[in-house]
C-alpha cells in the first residue's frame, strides 16, 4: 500500500484566513477612524472580512459572497437591528447669539462641520466656523442656518453620514439588470453547448484558415475568441481542447508547436471575454459600478471599445508565441465535420441566439437596455423547452451570487463613504492621470494573476470610482475610461495556472511547463496594460463622448 | 484527494509482472496493487476502503485456486465501495457459462483474451479509466494527461462544471 505523503497540512490556510478575517472585521470594532462614519466602520469590517475570505479562501468565494451579502442586511439595512428603532437627536437652533452666530452644543461639532438633521434618518453636513466655546456650548458661523433649523446634537451617532438602506437593495442585487444580462447570456450559452452550436461554429469558422499550422494557431484563437466573447472563457477553452488534442497527438512531442497549441487557447478566452459585457464576470462589475453613477454603458459601446483592444493582444500573442516557439511541423490532419442539429428546438436555440445577440449588439440604436433583451432568451428558451429543468439547474448560479456579493459590497462602500476614505488618505492629484490609471491598472494585474479575476475587480473598482466622483483624483478624471481599464487590466493576467480557470485547463494536459506560461502570459499581461491604457487615452474618449 | 488504484488479479506472479509491467506508464497516477487470489483480493480493496482511497479499475484473471475471477467481480459488482469500478476480465479459459455470468451480474466492461497486445491492454486500461474519472471524480483535471484528454476535456464542457470566477 501506498504510503500517504506528508504535505503541508490543508488546512492551515483555511485556518489563517479564517482568523484573519475575523480579525479583519473586528478592528473596525475597535478602533475609532476619524472621518469614517459608523456604518463605514461596519463596511470596513465586512470588507476586510470579504477581502480575507476571497484572497485565502478558507471558503469558496461565492460563499463569501453570501457571506457579504447577510451582513449587509443584518448589519447596515434599516430592518437590521442595529438601525431599526433608532433615530437622530435633534436640536433647534435658539435665536441667533449675533448676526449669523447660533449657540449650539460642543457634541453637535465635529471640527468645521455641523449636520443639518434632514430627517429622522438623513443628515447632511455644512461648513460652519467655530466663534468661541464655553460651558459645553460652542458659538458657531454660518450663513445657512435659521432660528429653529434643526441639527444633529450629536455628531458620534451612528446614523450620522449614513442613511441607511432597505434590506431589499442589499438583496436586490441578485436581480440587477447587470444579473440578469449573465444570467441570459448563461442560458443561451448553455442552451449552444446542448445542442453542440458551439462545436459546428468552430468547425465551419475554422475552415477558412488553410492547413498552414500557424494560420490554423490563428484561426483557433480568433474562433475561441469569438466564442467566449458570448460564452464562459473556461467552457469554449474545454471545447477547443478537444479540436487541439487531436492535433497534439500528431506532432513529436518535441514539436514545439504542441506548446503553442495548449498555450494559444487559453490566452485568447482570456482575451475574448473582454470583448463583450457578458464575456466574463469582471466586466458586471464595471458595469454594475458605473450604473451606480448613473452611467449606463450600452453593450454595442462595450464591444466598440474592448474589440479592437481584444483582437490587437490576440495578434500579438499569436506573433509573440510564433517568436518564441518556432514550429517545426508542416502539415497535419484536422478533421472539421460540422453536422448542425435541425429538430425544431436547435431551430428555435439558433433564431433566439441570433435574434438576442443582434439586439443587444444594437442597443445603442433601438434604446432597450441589454438587461431587458437579456429575458428574451430567458423566457425562449424555457417557454420552447429548449432547456428544461435540469438544464436551469446545471447553470453556473454560485457566478451570479459571486458577482452578487461584489456588486452589494460596492453598494455599501458607496453609500456609508468608506470607498472615498479609503481612497482620501493619499493625495492621488500630484500623480497626472495617466499615471494613476498605470499604478491601478498595475496593482489589478498583480493581484488577479493570484486572485479570482471577479475578487480583484470587486476590490478596486469601488475605489477607482470613488477617487473620480470625489475629486480627489483632480480634474478630468473619467470614471468610465478608469473603471473599464481596471476592468481590462483584471482579464489580462494571465501569468499561472491559477490565474485563471482555462489557464488550469491547458497546463493539466501536460503539453506546457509553467515557465511557458509565465513567459508568454507575463509578456502579454504587460503588453496589454499599455496597449489598453494607449486605447483608453486615445481612443476611447472618442467613442464615448 | 483520495488514490485512485488499479487492482490486478491474477494467481502466477510471472503473468502478474507482465501485466503491472504493461501498466507501468499509469502507476504515477494510478497505483497498482496486487493480489494472487480472490481472497488477496479482498483484502486488499478493505484496506484500501479504509484509507479512505478509491479503486478505479480491476483487472481480474478467471481460473484461479479458490474463488474464481468471476465470483469476485460480482462481489465487487455488489458491493457499493466497488461498483463504480471498472471491470475487465483477462483470461485464456473462462468459459461462456462464466463469461455469460460476468457479462450479466457483474457488469463486466471489457473481455480481453490472453495472450493479450500490451498496446491494446494499456488501451482499455485508459479508457476504463476515463470513463471512470468521468463518473466518479469532481476535479478532472489531474488526470488530463495521463488519461484520454479529448473525452476528459468534453466532460469538462458538457458538465459546465468549472465555471469562470
Amino acid at each position: 500500500m501506498r504510503k500517504k505523503e506528508k504535505r503541508f497540512p490543508d488546512w492551515t490556510k483555511t485556518v489563517v484566513g479564517l482568523c484573519l478575517g475575523l480579525i479583519g472585521f473586528m478592528i473596525p470594532l475597535f478602533v475609532h477612524f476619524d472621518g469614517l462614519s459608523f456604518a463605514g466602520h461596519l463596511t470596513l469590517g465586512i470588507f476586510l472580512v470579504a477581502a480575507s475570505f476571497w484572497m485565502l479562501e478558507p471558503i469558496p468565494i461565492y460563499a463569501t459572497s453570501m457571506l457579504v451579502i447577510f451582513l449587509q442586511i443584518v448589519l447596515l439595512s434599516t430592518q437590521g437591528p442595529l438601525f431599526q428603532d433608532s433615530s437622530l437627536p435633534e436640536f433647534q437652533l435658539e435665536a441667533a447669539a449675533q448676526e449669523q452666530v447660533w449657540q449650539v452644543p460642543d457634541s453637535a461639532v465635529d471640527g468645521n462641520q455641523l449636520w443639518l438633521r434632514k430627517g429622522a434618518r438623513s443628515s447632511e453636513a455644512i461648513q460652519i466656523e467655530v466663534v468661541e466655546s464655553e460651558a459645553g456650548f460652542t458659538f458657531v458661523r454660518s450663513g445657512e442656518l435659521s432660528e429653529g433649523t434643526a441639527i444633529v446634537s450629536d455628531v458620534n451617532h451612528k446614523l450620522v453620514g449614513y442613511t441607511p438602506a432597505s434590506y431589499t437593495l442589499f438583496l436586490g442585487t441578485l436581480a440587477s439588470p447587470i444579473i440578469i444580462l449573465f444570467l441570459g447570456g448563461f442560458m443561451l450559452a448553455a442552451a449552444a453547448v446542448k445542442y453542440n452550436l458551439d462545436k459546428n461554429l468552430t468547425n465551419v469558422l475554422l475552415k477558412p484558415f488553410g492547413q498552414k499550422p500557424m494560420f490554423i494557431i490563428l484561426g483557433l484563437m480568433l474562433v475561441t475568441a469569438v466564442l467566449s466573447a458570448f460564452m464562459s472563457n473556461t467552457a469554449t477553452t474545454a471545447m477547443m481542447m478537444t479540436v487541439a488534442i487531436p492535433i497534439a497527438l500528431q506532432i513529436d512531442t518535441k514539436d514545439k508547436f504542441r506548446i503553442i497549441l495548449a498555450l494559444s487557447i487559453p490566452i485568447a478566452a482570456n482575451l475574448g471575454g473582454m470583448a463583450t459585457p457578458i464575456g466574463t464576470p469582471p466586466n458586471a462589475i464595471v458595469i454594475s459600478a458605473l450604473n451606480q453613477q448613473g452611467i449606463q454603458l450600452a453593450f454595442g459601446t462595450w464591444m466598440l471599445i474592448a474589440t479592437p483592444l481584444v483582437i490587437v493582444m490576440l495578434l500579438a500573442a499569436w506573433g509573440l508565441m510564433r517568436f518564441f516557439y518556432p514550429p517545426t511541423v508542416t502539415s497535419f490532419k484536422l478533421q472539421l465535420d460540422s453536422a448542425f442539429e435541425k429538430s425544431p428546438k436547435a431551430i428555435i436555440m439558433y433564431a433566439v441566439f441570433a435574434l438576442t445577440v443582434l439586439l443587444w449588439v444594437t442597443e445603442a440604436q433601438h434604446g432597450i437596455p441589454s438587461g431587458m433583451v437579456a429575458f428574451l432568451p430567458i423566457m425562449a428558451l424555457t417557454v420552447s423547452s429548449v432547456l428544461e429543468k435540469e438544464d436551469i439547474r446545471k447553470l453556473p448560479w454560485e457566478v451570479l451570487w459571486l458577482v452578487a456579493g461584489g456588486i452589494s459590497l460596492g453598494l455599501s462602500m458607496e453609500n456609508t463613504g468608506l470607498a472615498v476614505w479609503l481612497v482620501s488618505s493619499i493625495s492621488w492629484d500630484v500623480l497626472p492621470q495617466i499615471m494613476l490609471l498605470l499604478v491601478f491598472g498595475f496593482v489589478a494585474l498583480m493581484l488577479s494573476n493570484f486572485l479570482s479575476n471577479t475578487v480583484t475587480a470587486t476590490l478596486l473598482i469601488p475605489l477607482a470610482v470613488s477617487m473620480g466622483t470625489s475629486g480627489i483624483a483632480g480634474e478630468g478624471f473619467s470614471l468610465v475610461i478608469s473603471a473599464v481599464l481596471i476592468g481590462m487590466a483584471c482579464n489580462m493576467a494571465m501569468l499561472l495556472p491559477i490565474s485563471t480557470p482555462p489557464n488550469a485547463i491547458a497546463m493539466s494536459t501536460g503539453y506546457i511547463k509553467t515557465a511557458d506560461m509565465v513567459k508568454i502570459g507575463g509578456i502579454i499581461g504587460i503588453i496589454g496594460l499599455f496597449v489598453a491604457l494607449a486605447y483608453a487615452v486615445l481612443f476611447w474618449p472618442a467613442v464615448l463622448l | 484527494m483520495s488514490t485512485i488504484y488499479i487492482l490486478c488479479v491474477e494467481d502466477e506472479p510471472e503473468v502478474l509482472d507482465v501485466v503491472v509491467r504493461d501498466l507501468a506508464a499509469l502507476e504515477d497516477v494510478f497505483p497498482i496493487e496486487m493480489a494472487v487470489s480472490a481472497e488477496e483480493a479482498r483484502q486488499i480493496i478493505k484496506e484500501i476502503e479504509e484509507n479512505g482511497d478509491k479503486i478505479g479499475l480491476a483487472i481480474c484473471d478467471h481460473v484461479m485456486p479458490g474463488d474464481k475471477g468471476v465470483e469476485l467481480m460480482i462481489e465487487m459488482q455488489n458491493e457499493p465501495f466497488t461498483e463504480r469500478t471498472r471491470k475487465v476480465l483477462l483470461t485464456g479459459q473462462a468459459g461462456l457459462d462464466a463469461t455469460i455470468e460476468a457479462v450479466n451480474h457483474a457488469r463486466l466492461n471489457r473481455y480481453i483474451a490472453k495472450p493479450w497486445d500490451p498496446e491494446n491492454l494499456m488501451k482499455v486500461a485508459i479508457d476504463e479509466l476515463t470513463t471512470y474519472v468521468i463518473e466518479a471524480e469532481k476535479n478532472l483535471l489531474p488526470f488530463m494527461s495521463s488519461l484520454d484528454a479529448r473525452r476528459l476535456q468534453e466532460a469538462i464542457r458538457a458538465r459546465g462544471s468549472i465555471s469562470d470566477y
